[in-house]
């Protein structure tokens, strides 16, 4: 296995909710190694806490204990403005409810990340427009959401991630909302964006799909039950 | 990130619901334009006053000496009011002290006038004359201009000629296709001839020049004055301010001496200027000013509360769309400032439909009265700022709960 740079690290990674006088043991101590273009598939049952992995390495949510280094910064402790910061440049996180803005255009949902990394008006639509023909979505920019198909919809929120080149896609079950032939037209995409050199992480309960991913981190209550490797059968590129 | 995005969308949202935005922005509405149409109207009126008014009833640098005060103010006791009316009516002895006190360069005229049930030529009559019977100087002095015709001279007065000048209304009733000039005129029972015309004043004082015949003071004296005597009012002109408030002392001290008045005793007269007048406006307009602001704040503020409640409502509506801003990478100062661009957006159009409904209501005050509307700019600036501050005071706590919204919380909403 290549000795490459990692990326994400975690280390007793923990998540807990009280509800009421009970307490959800969401995540209980994970710990995991994510080395740039890596791609993840993470599986597991439902309630066995993926999405809440997610939202912890997507700096949506803050652990409840543990530490999560990203790219060489400790995230855990970070000021609010710093993790919109990390959510703005470093991470893409694609939904499966797509979580597009209804009322903008496609080519407008893509540019608000750059809105907010304040890059010039002239400059958003241009890479917006770049992002949105990498997701083969060249012909529809001036649609809104509710104009376009469940896949056309999730191609413009994969643009959106991709928009400011971030270090790490996240993507929790993004074609769980989508019938299988556009399910496959999407894994497409991911494949040749990991075969451009982009790190995924990719929350699913399809086994073929995770036939896709370079490894498979199987989660079950809150714990990693396996890490399990074959990369004998995908290359990447750099 | 821009803040003319939250502009963008608030105008959008406006322009979406209008109904919802008329009532939403209902107080901001109602209190700019009122706030602009008093302005308007007290600007208007304060520059007709400040110029037309105090220019042409008492004149520049102009002040007479009346028995007591004529206009009242409000300001005015009770117990001075009455002690005034015992003050004794000025008479011609008083003229010749006044005009023994000033130097002999500056105009001092005097004059009797009564209201005349009307003036008839041949068969045509008009009502509603002011006959005025002035010392030669009086017109000059008033700042009546003579247009065509002369004024009244010496000789008039010297032999109580039954000569007049008369006012356009008046001519335009009993002349209206010909030149009035040595025509004749019946006032009462006496025929007067016309020897000239003054300049047309108009506005709402220019009745009084407008509507008036001038006849000399001895004529009128003669033939409508009860007493031989007495006089209405003496007016002085001097050429400058420095001289005015002179020439006052001196005429003052030689009334009261002419009156044996000690010291510390009041003057048996009164002295009118154009501040007398000018002072019954001011209180009007004083009261206008303190009462609109009130008034003005009162509705700003419920008009505020209202945006308040309608941009709770709205960060309420729209937690998820919060979310997903954050998720991909909003900090709370951007969507703090999405949120109070959208309130101040929606107050600044109120403010704007207020201003225009203000001018528009000034407007039309200046269509049915004789007052004149004048929107001054930094009414229009005060008005966008209250807009403005109403806009960022209603939209800052909406705002704030928008912006700490928890990421991951917010996105899980529906
Ligand atoms: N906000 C919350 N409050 C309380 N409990 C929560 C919250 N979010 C998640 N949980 C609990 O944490 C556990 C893990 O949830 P998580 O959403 O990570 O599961 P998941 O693996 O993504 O499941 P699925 O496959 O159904 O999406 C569950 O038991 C869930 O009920
Ligand atoms: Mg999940």
């Amino acid at each position: 296995m290549d000795k490459k740079e990692v990326i994400i690290q975690t280390r007793g990674l923990r998540k807990e909710y009280e509800m009421g006088s009970e307490t959800v043991y969401a995540l209980r101590g994970v710990d995991v190694d994510i080395r740039r273009n890596e791609y993840i598939a993470v599986m597991g049952p439902s309630g066995s806490g993926k999405s809440t992995l997610m939202n912890l390495v997507g700096c949506l949510d803050t652990p409840t204990a543990g530490e999560y280094t990203l790219n060489g910064v400790a995230v855990q402790g970070l000021e609010d403005d710093e993790l919109a910061r990390i959510r703005n440049r470093e991470i893409g996180f694609v939904f499966q409810t797509f979580n597009l803005l209804p009322r903008a255009t496609a080519l407008h949902n893509v540019e608000l990340p750059l809105i907010y990394a304040g890059i010039s008006a002239k400059e958003r639509s241009r890479r917006a427009e770049v992002a949105l023909e990498r997701t083969g979505l060249a012909d529809r920019m001036d649609h809104k959401p509710n104009e376009l198909s469940g896949g056309q919809r999730q191609r413009v929120a994969i643009a959106r991630a991709l928009v400011n080149e971030p270090s790490i896609l996240l993507a929790d079950e993004p074609t769980g909302n989508l019938d299988s032939v556009t399910s496959a037209d999407i894994m497409h995409v991911f494949d040749e964006l990991h075969q451009e050199g982009q790190t995924i992480i990719m929350v699913t309960h399809e086994p073929d799909i995770s036939e896709r991913a370079q490894r498979v981190i199987t989660l079950r209550d809150g714990m990693i039950e396996s890490h399990d490797a074959k990369l004998e059968h995908r290359p990447f590129g750099v | 990130m821009n803040p003319l995005e939250g502009v963008v969308l608030a105008l959008q949202q406006v322009w979406a619901h209008k109904l919802k935005s008329a009532f939403t922005l209902l107080g901001v509405v109602i209190g700019v334009t009122f706030l602009i149409a008093v302005i308007t109207i007290v600007e208007g009126m304060n520059r007709y006053v400040e110029e037309d008014v105090a220019g042409t009833l008492a004149g520049v640098n102009t002040f007479t000496v009346v028995r007591r005060r004529r206009v009242v103010t409000g300001n005015e006791q009770d117990d001075a009011r009455r002690r005034a009316a015992r003050n004794p009516q000025l008479t011609l002895r008083d003229v010749e002290i006044v005009q023994g006190a000033v130097p002999e360069a500056w105009l001092v005229s005097f004059y009797e006038d009564r209201g005349l049930p009307d003036v008839r030529r041949g068969d045509e009559r008009r009502t509603n004359v002011r006959l005025v019977g002035g010392s030669p100087d009086y017109a000059e002095l008033q700042g009546w201009t003579v247009e065509t015709g002369r004024g009244l001279s010496e000789l008039d007065e010297r032999r109580g000629l039954r000569n007049a000048v008369i006012g356009s209304d008046i001519i335009e009733s009993l002349f209206p296709n010909e030149s009035p000039i040595d025509k004749e005129l019946r006032l009462g029972a006496h025929r007067f001839r016309v020897v000239g015309t003054f300049e047309r004043q108009g506005g709402m004082l220019g009745g009084f020049r407008d509507a008036a015949i001038l006849i000399p003071f001895s004529a009128y004296r003669q033939r409508f004055s009860r007493s031989k005597n007495e006089v209405d009012a003496i007016s002085v002109k001097t050429r400058t301010e420095d001289e005015f408030v002179e020439a006052q002392q001196a005429v003052e001290a030689a009334l009261r001496s002419d009156r044996r008045l000690r010291p510390g005793e009041e003057n048996t007269f009164h002295f009118e200027t154009s501040d007398d007048i000018l002072g019954t406006w001011r209180t009007i307009s004083r009261i206008l000013m303190t009462a609109v602001p009130g008034l003005v704040l009162i509705s700003l503020v419920v008009g505020g509360i209202v945006i308040m409640n309608i941009m709770l409502l709205s960060v309420a509506g729209r937690i998820k769309e919060i979310g997903v801003r954050k998720a991909i990478g909003a900090r709370r100062r951007d969507i703090l400032l999405q949120f109070l661009a959208e309130a101040s957006t929606l107050s600044l159009v109120g403010a704007g439909v207020g201003i225009l409904l203000g001018i528009g209501l000034a407007t039309l005050v200046e269509r049915i009265s004789p007052l004149p509307a004048a929107v001054p700019a930094w009414a229009i600036f005060v008005a966008l700022t209250i807009g403005l501050t109403v806009g960022i005071a209603s939209g800052i706590y909406p705002a704030w709960k928008a912006a700490v919204q928890d990421p991951i919380v917010a996105l899980r909403s529906e």
